[in-house]
């Protein structure tokens, strides 16, 4: 059957589930809304999956080159006869591609979260917000109008908002909440500006035409936009600088990245959907959406290029210093986004002219930056949800509080450890693959973007261990349970399961709805390395052939190896080497253990300048300059009266006089002055 | 259909519940006028697709004139087009909502509804006129009631703010009329004669040098209704002072004649004069959005919380104006209606906030979601519709303005920096919006006491509710706005470029 | 002839005879009821004012001494009207006067000598009227015999009076020097604008601005409205200027015309000086009557700006507002005389909270007040906007710009009465006042004139037919 018939109802399912568990979840099916949930979920991942189907093996590919699809579009909201905003659904391959990774990720914490949120007060509404998440999510990366994707966007922003915030009582998650929304916003404002210039310069918002007008270098637009220059900077390096502004916000890029660790307060299975797997590499899609306009224009191709490799160095620094297990995930998330970002910068675009002898020339880099987001998003969200159990367990984020699990949740520690593998980039698990190709790419286009990768990689092979060796090993096993209860940080949920020794070991690993995901992700972790991605991702559309070197491989698994042997040594039994390494590393340790300093920062910006130098004063001119000259007027009116009210002396002479005098006046001035 | 039933109905149900006993048959009657309002509100917009669908493309539809002062050349001349029809649309939503917010006044309850009805007759006049008396008329009938109402149920410094609302207001009208004679003398209907008549004067060009001197007198003067900066102090102390109806149909619909009239009188008849004026007010209005953020965001009282952004706001309606594009005063009206129906919206559940804990200090609220869900949730609703997202009315009207200013004719970069400083108050807004919410309604409680606060009543429910429906109807479907009104912003910016050119 | 004279002076005759007939009443030395007699004085005023509609009187008299025409009587009604209105609401003043019908003596004459200076085409008639028409009314202000303020009221009104009148008087016989004729339309004939007459012109000018209490003519006003019984106060307000006014519009328009243009820049001078000073000084009275008697003052500059005009759309802007006037002002002091007249006070801050015990008297004084203010859809806008809309005829935006800040300033004072009556709170308010139907009737004429003349256009219409 064709896709219009039902691809609307991929995004639009998770919608309707929304709404009427937004709207009646709570009177009347309180513990059924988790069951809705999973089941439209269900669906939707189904019909992507048919839709993932057709397209890549059916009618996608049209004499060797994938085609991009528009099954459904309609006017929403037009400007002129040019601009208009459009919702339509486009069909590519990485929005195909997409749909499957959303809707399957989606589905799994849904399954999750029917035990880890159990016996929750707002269990319907929990699930009415993650159905208006996947909805924007979806809406998001079927998005064909470059207005669309701005809406959803911000779509997805606010339902971040909501769940971040879900334990609203907590002031903490709601300076986390409101950190993330705004920071976010203000990468907005740049991406909002970056489609006015271009929507304005192609004179169009749709995503086909404007890629067409920016590209083919006889047209008129791309003459005029990249002739034209502000401040000495071409008009389409603003527009794309701008754009990708936005991308860095949502995708927590340096130095955007501050609110992803605090975001890190919403419930575990959130963190594991949307600040794992699937918002947050929404950047990573808007740049690869727009790649080939950006691979034009050599300088915001740079930009992306230096901003990923960056924050994938910085991140890992800062991941290897924290205790927080969410928060070392979350640096890990923005570290790997960083590689799928630079992977893009490196990237070349293929079509007719490329070498295709030459991975550049391929494309290697985007195929491979989506490769990674693939596979990033099956290990990475099966790390938070394996840290979500344990959290359930513990009662605690801090791995201080943790260790020896392993007996007592072996599933979760044999997941986590695939996980963990993978994300080091250890053959044969998915990451491994991903990181090769990109890895590869970047040798060939930009060394020093490839050395920078491999030293990451060796840091997240280390800092990744540490999480594994201190959460799992480092303690004898049945110690855990003296740990302390830090139960402020913990969903009520878990301190009704929780309680007491005996309870507890009955629900080690939480429910079935908790081990299955953990089992299918660790499954998928283990295989979707193998798929070959190249044959379906290409910039051009093209199918092409990437071959793996072995010879190449071994120095990035080597390092890795080194990275998991160091974490061994440290914290594989309890010892005080870490405390000491610390101590020798002085200052650096210190920095990196502070984020380098970046939130006081941020802090000094908006209190100290933003509320006191702007805001303070605007509000006092208000009140004192601008309403007290209104009110001036008044009160002098007021004054004259009251000075001249001497006239009215009351005695009739002097009235007679003034009397007299209004005569003398009148006479002087109309028939001397005035005549 | 025949307008002047917009006129009449609230007029005739004031009157009638002048010799009414008791609060509760008063109620009643006005809930009814007002929902029968809102029916004719729709009903009228049915018939203008009929008309519209049938070909008809006049200017102005369901046009009715009747010579009134004959020897004055005043007329009672009443039309619509789609902007007037989408502001009646408005007002008919703010009214009923108005009403049943106002459900439980006690105090003086039959004189508190018939001041209500005979503002909304005022602003349904107001948006029907054609003559340019007969709307000076409405604007003024709009004023008083305001005074009264704020003056007698309000709180806080309640003789202040409405005296001085009254004073501003009336200081602005003062300075419409003197616009309005000026215009007046200056049209020539034909050997010597003058008119009123907004329609024929439209048909003809006043002169250049009277339409600079004029057009500063109109458009100010209706800017001091809309809070055109540096005009806009009476907001804050107006909405804040006012009893919760009052609050709403203030911003829902008073600031909107403002912004009509700049429009309807200033834009529409003195052209010229608006296209060499246009930058200034273009620099203004974006210092009230800006600034007006800014200064919202160190608010600590809900009120003024909102009273503030209502003038950050209301720069988008002066700005999209000033930007005399078509996509741009599209743009504005969106915003008036937008603007009308959000910040009634908000306006409706700081009122329920306070009917119940008896504070607007945010350093005395917290955690509200818990014990009121609907209000909260009401609350965030109305937030996030101020801060522009995307599903709500707000959205749909800034993004408009914000294409309409980026693609201006006179694509220099002035234009294109005062649209980015516009974009700008994007953020602000999500500062102060979120740091409202996230004192107010979310964090632990802020008094033991408020743990026995209950939630909406049926009355509270269903103003809220109908508030929503409008914003999301837009948001989510903004065609239906936007094929109202370009058909009418593009004869006003047809003209101008015509006669511009 | 006899004919013509009985046909002609129809209105000034009935009036002569109800004074006779108060005479005999007062002589035939037997008590009369003030109540009874008051009901049949009014039941008289009423049949006067009746009759004034049916003859429509058109001709003149004494060698065009006296004219009378259809614009003449209408204007004689309006008298009427607001005497009658006056006469009913001072009902609880009168009725334990001992004077009543010496008052109404006064009264009724005074009203005589309008008629007479309306109807007359001759400077010596108008002299005549003018004089008849204020020394009564020295008397009348002294009425309340036992208070000193009223004899102080009465003494300041003859002293400044006498004083303008000699003025006039003066400007008067100068141009009779200048002109050789009294009579109008002579004297038009032999004006040609040479100092000289500008001079008697101001003369007379001054006159009227007394009479009209125009800045800087006005000072007497305050004292001797705040000195003097109500019901006399509000005859001063409106109705002795009303018919002055009614004067000075053909006057200035016909016999003046040569002088125009230096009177209109007098009249403007006048009128800006008249509205702001009026505006400044009422801006904090205390006391209800003086706060009217400025305010009034700030209304006669409105008025003058119609009459700066000088077209078709000018005078009859005049004599419409001037029946607003009527309605309005007397509305304001019909509540105030009841008040005063019941318990007493007449201070601003007496009547705090007075919603409170008095919603029905609040609404009418309010309703009076807005329609001073000129706010729609009250009479008193279309009365201001005719009013100044005719003033800018002559393109002297200037004027109106003035204007129509004055009228923001003017909302002021208007809106803090308003204020106290229904937003101030007080322990002691004024208690619930009972009222006769007598005064309730004068309100209710009040209130629906108030409410009617302006939205329906005839008034208007008619009196604009009537100049033509």
């Amino acid at each position: 059957m064709n896709y219009s018939s039902y691809i609307a109802l991929i995004p639009l399912l998770p919608l309707a589930s929304f709404a009427v568990l937004g709207l009646f979840g709570k009177k009347y099916f309180k513990n059924l809304s988790g069951i809705i949930g999973c089941l439209v979920l269900l669906t939707s991942t189904l019909l992507s999956l048919y839709a993932a189907y057709h397209y890549f093996f059916v009618d996608g590919k049209i004499n060797g080159s994938y085609q991009t699809l528009i099954p459904l579009k309609y006017t929403w909201l037009s400007f002129s006869d040019s601009l208009s905003i459009d919702m339509g659904i486009i069909l590519d391959p990485i929005s195909v591609m997409m749909l499957v990774v959303v809707t399957f990720v989606s589905l799994m914490v849904h399954i999750f979260s029917l035990g880890y949120m159990k016996g929750e007060e707002r269990f319907g509404t929990y699930y009415s917000f993650l159905s208006l998440f996947t909805f924007s999510m979806l809406g998001l990366v079927v998005a064909s109008n470059i207005f669309q994707i701005y809406i959803f966007w911000e779509l997805v922003g606010v339902s971040s908002y909501l769940l971040i915030g879900f334990y609203y009582d907590r002031p903490s998650a709601v300076a986390a909440s409101k950190k993330a929304f705004i920071v976010t916003r203000f990468a907005d404002l740049g991406f909002l500006v970056g489609i006015l210039i271009l929507g304005f310069q192609s004179e169009t918002l749709d995503f086909n035409t404007l890629i067409q007008r920016l590209t083919d270098i006889h047209s008129p637009q791309l003459l005029a936009i990249a002739s034209t220059s502000f401040l000495g900077i071409s008009l389409l390096t603003w527009a794309l600088t701008l754009v990708f502004i936005g991308g860095a916000g949502k995708s927590a890029m340096f130095p955007l990245h501050i609110w992803l660790p605090d975001a890190m307060e919403g419930p575990t299975p959130v963190s594991a959907l949307i600040h794992a797997a699937t918002m947050v590499v929404a950047g990573v899609y808007l740049v690869a959406r727009l790649f080939p306009v950006f691979h034009i224009n050599e300088a915001s191709l740079h930009v992306v290029t230096w901003v990923g490799a960056v924050s994938a160095f910085l991140a890992a620094v800062i991941a290897c210093t924290q205790t927080d297990i969410k928060r070392v995930l979350a640096y890990s998330t923005m570290s790997q986004i960083g590689y799928m970002m630079f992977a893009l910068g490196v990237s070349g675009y293929g079509g007719e002219n490329a070498r295709l002898t030459d991975a550049v020339g391929q494309g290697l880099g985007y195929t491979a930056s989506m490769f990674h987001l693939f596979t990033h998003a099956f290990f990475k969200s099966l790390l938070f949800l394996c840290a979500g159990a344990v959290i359930h367990i513990v009662h605690s984020n801090d791995m201080k509080d943790m260790g020896g699990l392993r007996k007592l949740m072996p599933i979760t520690s044999i997941a986590f450890l695939i996980a963990c593998l993978a994300i080091a980039g250890i053959p044969p698990f998915a990451g491994f693959f991903s990181k090769e190709e990109i890895l590869m790419a970047a040798w060939q286009n930009h060394p020093a973007i490839y050395y920078i990768g491999l030293i990451t990689s060796g840091i997240t092979a280390f800092y990744m261990f540490r999480l594994y060796f201190s959460i799992f090993w480092n303690r004898t096993p049945d110690s855990q349970l003296t740990t302390p209860l830090a139960a402020d940080r913990v969903p009520p949920s878990a301190l009704a399961v929780g309680q007491g020794l005996p309870k507890a070991q009955h629900h080690s690993e939480g429910t079935l709805s908790m081990k299955l995901p953990l089992v299918i992700l660790a499954i998928g972790t283990l295989l979707v390395g193998f798929i070959p991605f190249s044959k379906f991702i290409s910039p051009d559309g093209k199918p092409f052939v990437s071959e793996m070197h072995l010879t190449f491989s071994i120095v990035p698994v080597a390092i890795a190896t080194i990275g998991i042997f160091i974490a061994y040594r440290l914290y594989f039994r309890r010892s005080d080497r870490p405390e000491k390494l610390a101590a020798a590393l002085g200052g650096l340790y210190n920095a990196a253990y502070r984020k380098f300093y970046i939130d006081e920062i941020y802090l000094f910006i908006t209190k100290k300048i933003i509320f006191n130098l702007v805001g303070k004063p605007a509000a006092w001119i208000d009140r004192n300059i601008v309403d007290g000259t209104m009110n001036g007027i008044a009160w002098t009116t007021g004054r004259i009266s009251v000075l001249i009210k001497g006239v009215q002396s009351g005695r009739v002479q002097s009235y007679a006089l003034y009397f007299f005098g209004g005569i003398v006046v009148l006479i002087i001035v109309f028939l001397y002055l005035w005549k | 259909m025949n307008l002047s039933l917009l006129i009449l109905l609230p007029l005739l149900t004031a009157v009638a519940i002048i010799p009414l006993k008791g609060a509760k048959p008063v109620r009643v009657i006005s809930l009814i006028s007002s929902s029968l309002q809102l029916l004719l509100a729709f009903a009228l917009l049915y018939f203008y697709w009929d008309e519209r669908s049938a070909g008809n493309t006049a200017t102005m539809l369901f046009e009715s004139n009747y010579a009134w002062y004959a020897s004055l050349h005043i007329n009672y001349h009443v039309g619509v087009d789609g902007i007037s029809i989408a502001m009646i649309l408005l007002t008919s939503f703010v009214v009923l909502a108005g009403v049943l917010v106002s459900w439980n006044v006690e105090k003086l309850s039959k004189e508190f509804f018939f001041l209500l009805l005979f503002l909304s007759v005022g602003a349904y006049g107001f948006f029907i006129s054609l003559d340019l008396f007969t709307l000076f008329f409405f604007l003024e009938v709009a004023v008083i009631p305001k005074f009264l109402l704020i003056g007698i149920w309000g709180s806080g410094k309640k003789e202040y703010s409405a005296m001085k609302l009254a004073l501003m207001l009336m200081a602005g009208s003062a300075l419409v009329f003197v616009g309005l004679i000026g215009l007046y003398l200056n049209t020539n209907a034909g050997n010597g004669q003058h008119t009123f008549d907004i329609l024929q004067i439209a048909q003809m060009n006043i002169p250049l040098s009277a339409q600079k001197f004029f057009f500063p007198f109109a458009f100010a003067g209706f800017g001091i209704f809309g809070a055109l900066f540096p005009f806009h102090t009476w907001v804050p102390d107006g909405h804040s002072s006012a009893p919760t109806a009052a609050s709403m149909f203030l911003a829902g619909i008073s600031m909107k004649l403002g912004g009509y009239g700049c429009l309807r009188m200033a834009t529409f008849l003195m052209p010229e004069a608006a296209h060499q004026y246009s930058w200034i007010i273009i620099v203004l209005a974006s210092i009230a959005i800006l600034y007006g953020a800014f200064a919202t965001m160190m608010q600590t009282d809900l009120k003024y919380i909102n009273a503030y952004s209502s003038v950050s706001h209301c720069g988008f309606v002066l700005l999209g104006i000033g930007m005399l594009t078509k996509t741009a005063i599209t743009g504005a009206v969106m915003q008036m209606v937008s603007h009308g129906l959000m910040t009634a919206l908000f306006f409706a559940g700081i009122g329920m906030i306070y009917d119940r804990t008896h504070t607007r200090q945010l350093s005395q609220l917290g955690g509200l979601l818990k014990v009121m869900p609907f209000i909260s949730t009401v609350f965030v609703i109305a937030g996030l519709c101020s801060l522009g997202l995307p599903g709500f009315s707000g959205f749909v009207a800034e993004v408009t303005v914000f294409m309409g200013g980026w693609s201006h004719e006179g694509a220099d970069n002035f234009y294109r920096i005062v649209t980015i400083i516009a974009c700008a108050s994007i953020v602000v807004t999500a500062v102060y919006i979120l740091r409202a919410v996230g004192k107010a309604i979310m964090g632990p409680l802020a008094s033991n006491d408020h743990s026995l606060l209950t939630d909406a009543k049926w009355n509270e429910r269903w103003a809220a509710a109908l508030l929503i429906i409008g914003i999301v109807a837009i948001g989510i479907a903004p065609f239906w706005l936007n094929d109202l009104v370009t058909p009418a912003t593009e004869t006003i910016v047809n003209k101008i470029s015509a006669i511009v050119k | 002839m006899l004919n013509d004279f009985l046909y002609l002076m129809n209105a000034e005759l009935l009036i002569t005879l109800i004074i006779f007939i108060l005479l005999f009443l007062k002589l035939s030395n037997e008590e009369w009821k003030n109540e009874g007699l008051l009901n049949f004085i009014n039941f008289l005023l009423f049949i006067n004012l009746a009759a004034g509609f049916f003859y429509i009187p058109n001709g003149n008299l004494f060698g065009d001494m006296f004219r009378a025409n259809e614009l003449l009587t209408f204007e004689k009604n309006l008298l009427n009207l607001g005497t009658l209105i006056i006469s009913l609401q001072s009902y609880d003043w009168l009725k334990n006067h001992k004077h009543v019908p010496e008052f109404y003596m006064l009264l009724l004459s005074t009203l005589l000598g309008m008629f007479f200076m309306i109807s007359s085409n001759n400077l010596l008639m108008f002299y005549l009227g003018l004089e008849l028409s204020t020394i009564p009314l020295a008397a009348l202000s002294n009425f309340d015999l036992d208070k000193r303020r009223s004899s102080e009221a009465a003494f300041k009104m003859i002293m400044s009076s006498a004083f303008s009148s000699g003025l006039l008087l003066f400007g008067i016989s100068m141009l009779y020097g200048a002109t050789g004729t009294l009579n109008f339309t002579g004297i038009k004939a032999h004006l040609s604008g040479n100092s000289f007459q500008v001079f008697s012109f101001i003369l007379l000018l001054a006159g009227f601005g007394f009479k009209i209490s125009a800045v800087p003519f006005h000072l007497w006003t305050a004292d001797v409205y705040e000195g003097s019984p109500v019901a006399v106060t509000s005859y001063f307000s409106v109705i002795s200027k009303g018919a002055v006014l009614f004067v000075m519009v053909p006057v200035f328009y016909n016999v003046f015309a040569p002088l125009a243009n230096s009177w209109y820049n007098m009249i403007f001078v006048i009128s800006v000086a008249t509205m702001i000073i009026g505006n400044l000084f009422a801006l904090r009275q205390q006391n209800m009557k003086r706060f009217l008697a400025f305010s009034s003052i700030a209304q006669i500059g409105f008025i003058l700006v119609g009459l700066s005009a000088q077209s078709t759309a000018g005078s009859s802007s005049v004599i419409f507002f001037i029946l607003i006037y009527i309605f309005s002002n007397l509305g304001a002091f019909g509540v105030i005389s009841l008040v005063s007249a019941i318990t007493g006070k007449e201070n601003m801050d007496d009547y705090r909270g007075f919603y409170k015990t008095n919603p029905v008297l609040s609404w009418v004084l309010a309703i009076s007040l807005f329609s001073l203010a000129g706010i729609p859809p009250l009479a008193g806008f279309f009365g201001k906007f005719f009013l100044l809309f005719a003033g800018a005829g002559k393109g002297n935006y200037s004027l109106i710009v003035i204007a129509a800040l004055n009228m923001v300033v003017s909302l002021y004072y208007y809106l803090k009465v308003i204020k106290i009556m229904f937003m101030d709170a007080n322990e002691h308010p004024i208690e619930k006042i009972k009222a006769h139907w007598q005064p309730k009737i004068a309100m209710a004429i009040c209130v629906g004139g108030i409410i009617i003349t302006g939205i329906a256009s005839g008034a208007y219409n008619y009196i604009h037919s009537l100049v033509k």
